[in-house]
């Protein structure tokens, strides 16, 4: 485990497609203290992550491309063990039976859309730490 | 000589006479003689001499008068006057008027008298020496002419004898023990081309030809010589004789006789080989038989038919038990012939030599003696087994067919191609239609005003030939109801192959309908499954942004009060807008539901503590009937507390909306292997109950409800293996939630299942 001053000073690698809905989140994350990296696709997101350091990964589960948040998660599962309990999905809907039994097997934190800042903000706080 | 002598008789006789009359005449010194010889009263033989003779008058009156001296009679000689004799006409023809003759009789040893002499003499007196000579005489000519007699009697039956067996036309010829022929009949004679006269004496190899005999034997006749007699059949060439030969032995060995009798039975034989071919070539079994059960004679057919391997095997078996199925049959059988004699089609099965059934219908004549009684029985025997078969097999069939017709629970009708009934199955009684106004009824009339021109035009089509599949049509049932009913229609054709009439079945799939109903409503309840989770998923990505940015903008210091109140209302909206997606969502999640062992009166009761205080304080009765000892279900209690509360909460927007004093009615039972739950509510009722579970259908006011309520409880109840149905009580008196649910099984239940997440 690295120092968590070390890994404080990283940013939040934040996976959404939907512009909007970044757009909101890094305003949210960013006045709460964080600094964040958007990617907009699940691909570009992996991209990201191969070379880069990042203090958690924020990313929606359904996307559009062929990478999606559950596969991001198994990737980093795989590939960056130390951010294996730094990841927080957002879900769309949790009705899809895939999606259910994805996070149940995983037990990673979930917010379902849409929520409220300060909900989202206690669970980022919770899961990397405050800023 | 002029006196005419009868060939046939005795030849030897005339002469006699004629010696005897001029010997006597000569030797008594008279003039003239005659002599007659009867034969009971006719006159034999005639003789005349001197001047007694003369011609044919003269003849015819000496008769006469020889006859009128011998019917008068007298002593043994006498002397009379011709006209006294002879009486005066035949003496004047004879020109004897006045003189006197001299009458004796021949006297044979029968009383009659043989005959009579008369002499004519010059002197009519007889010296003694005259008389003794004539007695003389006439006695030694009576000998004589009796010994004639009885000769010629011997020679009469002689030839009677030889023309009776030339009378027969069976050969006969008699040989001696030297073989030689000494007698043969004509027939045999003229067979052979020679008259018998000249086959006597000859050997009998003459007749070698006759029977085709090899002439290494003396006779071709004889076989067994020693015994007296013998019959056989022998063939020649072309003829079949029967022989019969007597020996018969005489005082010397010499005398031995052999009798042959040949007897043509070729024609006989014909005719028995004809009738034996008929008999044998019928394909009826023909018998004859004894009223005690033995078969005296049967054709081959017969022997075929009852399975024998031939006809000796079935006249030596003694089939009585074995032929009849049972004894009293033969009985039956036995008493009928007795009484009738004659058995036109009498039918009666017969077991064959494995034990098969035959059947057979039999025409009996029965034969009598003397005395009345049966002595045999004669029979045709048809063998009716394959007819009996089909028969028996066609009754199957029409049975079948007949059970298919009565069991089925389709009605079906059979319509001419003017679409009157001409047939209606059990079961269209049985549904309740009378059969006078069915049969002739135009079948068109039971459908559905609106639909009849489909059932005309289907009967159209088929009556052109053309098979009509599940037509579905609403149909007035017996009792005025209408049904959904599916109708099939065939034309039915006639040996020319033209539609006569048409085969309608029709089955009421009513509930089958609304089966049908069903299953696309959980169908469509899928598909708007999925297309709200869509909805909600896309929904969410905006409503997230609005909702963060308002929550965002709120918290900025640089955003003025009366701004922070429009946001709030932004965020208030956005608020219900999640809600109302939430609402979509729960409705279509998918999520497993728990399966445990529920005890639904528990979650009723925790249900009803939910909504009491709005219930009390509404004055909203409600009245709880729980059925103890409620067999558990197999489910979610969570989910189930859902569907109760949507229920209630239907219910109780009803009656708010009915402004009357509310009252709920809420009742658990076991019903057999399901548990049901009713809520029955005072409220408005339902305005379409068809439609009360179909996604976004609801009748409340504007932002009282998403209209998912009720389908998310369908869903439900489904998942549950279960189902909900709702119906109105009387006009304007609420309506009825029913929930059946199926109670768990008793392992199940036993075992206390926990369900799992």
């Amino acid at each position: 485990m690295k120092p968590a001053t070390g890994r404080a000073a990283l940013p939040i690698l934040l996976i959404e497609d939907e512009p909007s809905v970044t757009a909101f989140l890094r305003a949210a994350l960013e006045r709460s203290g964080y600094s964040v990296v958007p990617a907009s696709s699940g691909a570009a997101g992996l991209e990201l992550l191969e070379s880069g350091e990042f203090r958690g990964v924020i990313s929606d589960i359904r996307m559009p491309g062929s990478v999606n948040g559950a596969e991001v998660h198994a990737w980093i599962q795989g590939h960056r063990p130390e951010l294996r309990s730094r990841i927080i999905l957002i879900s769309g809907d949790t009705a899809n039976p895939e999606t259910q039994g994805f996070l149940e097997r995983s037990g990673t934190p979930c917010i379902e859309k849409p929520f409220r800042v300060q909900k989202f903000i206690s669970l980022v706080e919770e899961t990397f730490g405050e800023p | 000589m002029e006196l005419a002598l009868d060939a046939t008789r005795s030849p030897h006789v005339g002469e006699f006479l004629e010696k005897f009359v001029a010997r006597t005449a000569r030797l008594m010194n008279a003039q003239g003689a005659a002599a007659a010889i009867f034969r009971g009263p006719e006159i034999e033989s005639l003789a005349a001499h001197g001047r007694l003779d003369g011609g044919t008058a003269h003849q015819e009156a000496l008769r006469r008068g020889l006859q009128t001296a011998l019917e008068k009679g007298a002593e043994e000689i006498r002397t009379a006057r011709a006209a006294t004799a002879f009486g005066k006409e035949a003496a004047r023809t004879l020109g004897l008027n006045g003189a006197k003759l001299t009458l004796a009789q021949f006297d044979g040893n029968d009383a009659a008298p043989l005959g009579i002499v008369c002499l004519a003499r010059e002197e009519p007196e007889l010296s003694w020496e005259d008389r003794r000579l004539l007695r003389a005489l006439v006695s030694h000519a009576s000998l004589t002419l009796e010994n004639f007699r009885r000769f010629s009697q011997l020679e009469r039956s002689r030839k009677q004898w030889v023309e009776d067996i030339d009378a027969i036309s069976d050969y006969i010829v008699v040989h001696d023990r030297a073989w030689r022929i000494v007698r043969m009949n004509r027939s045999l004679a003229s067979h052979i081309g020679a008259p018998p006269s000249a086959l006597v004496g000859q050997p009998m190899s003459r007749l070698d030809a006759l029977v085709n005999s090899p002439a290494r034997v003396p006779c071709p006749l004889c076989r067994e010589v020693e015994r007296s007699h013998e019959e056989y059949v022998q063939a020649s060439m072309k003829r079949l004789f029967l022989v019969s030969t007597s020996r018969i032995g005489g005082p010397h060995d010499e005398d031995l006789r052999t009798i042959h009798v040949l007897k043509d039975i070729t024609d006989r034989r014909e005719a028995e080989r004809r009738y034996r071919e008929l008999f044998d070539s019928i394909q009826e079994g023909l018998f004859f038989a004894t009223p005690d059960g033995r078969f005296l004679d049967v054709n081959d057919a017969m022997v075929r038919m009852l399975g024998y391997a031939g006809r000796e095997e079935l006249l030596q078996a003694d089939v009585r038990d074995h032929l009849y199925l049972a004894p009293e049959n033969r009985l039956r059988f036995l008493r009928a012939v007795e009484s009738r004699g004659v058995l036109r089609n009498y039918e009666e099965p017969l077991r064959r030599k494995d034990g098969s059934i035959l059947h057979t219908l039999q025409n009996i004549t029965a034969v009598r003696d003397a005395e009345g009684n049966v002595t045999q029985i004669r029979g045709l025997m048809l063998d009716v087994t394959e007819q009996k078969t089909f028969q028996a097999q066609l009754q199957r069939e029409r049975d079948f067919n007949q059970k298919i017709l009565n069991t089925t629970r389709s009605m079906i009708f059979v319509l001419d191609t003017a679409g009157l009934v001409s047939y209606a199955n059990r079961r269209c009684f049985e549904a309740g239609y009378r059969e006078e106004e069915l049969i002739g009824a135009r079948l068109v009339d039971w459908v559905h005003a609106p639909q009849r021109a489909d059932f005309e035009a289907a009967l159209e089509t088929t009556a052109h030939g053309v098979q009509v599949d599940n037509l579905e049509l609403p149909i007035r049932r017996s009792d005025g109801s209408t049904g959904h009913f599916s109708v099939s229609l065939s034309p039915m054709r006639d040996e020319q192959n033209a539609v006569n009439s048409i085969v309608v079945v029709m089955t009421d799939i009513t509930d089958a309908a609304i089966l049908q109903a069903k299953l696309a409503h959980a169908e469509k309840m899928a598909t708007i499954g999925q297309l709200v989770s869509g909805v909600a998923h896309e929904v969410n990505n905006p409503l997230a942004a609005i909702l963060g940015f308002t929550d965002l903008l709120l918290e900025s210091t640089d955003v003025s009060a009366p701004a922070k109140t429009q946001l709030q209302i932004i965020l208030q909206e956005a608020q219900r807008t999640k809600d109302i997606v939430q609402d979509l969502l729960s409705f279509a999640r998918q999520r497993p539901a728990r399966r445990e062992l529920v005890q639904l009166n528990t979650v009723l009761r925790q249900t009803l503590k939910l909504r009491t205080y709005d219930f009390s304080s509404h004055g909203v009765e409600v009245s709880v009937s729980l059925e103890s000892g409620l067999a558990p279900v197999m489910g979610d209690a969570q989910q189930l507390q859902q569907v109760f509360l949507n229920i209630l909460n239907n219910a109780y927007d009803a009656i708010q909306e009915a402004h009357r004093r509310g009252r709920i009615e809420i009742r658990t039972e076991q019903r057999g292997a399901s548990v049901e739950l009713t809520f029955s509510d005072n409220g408005t009722g339902i305005t379409e109950p068809s439609r009360i579970f179909d996604p976004f259908f609801t009748t409340k006011g504007a932002g009282k409800g998403t209209g998912l309520g009720l389908s998310i409880c369908y869903g439900i109840v489904r998942a549950h293996g279960g189902e909900i149905q709702c119906w109105n009580r009387a006009p304007s008196e609420g309506s009825v939630f029913l929930v059946r649910l199926p109670a768990a099984s008793e392992a199940a239940a036993a075992a206390g299942v926990e369900g799992r997440r």
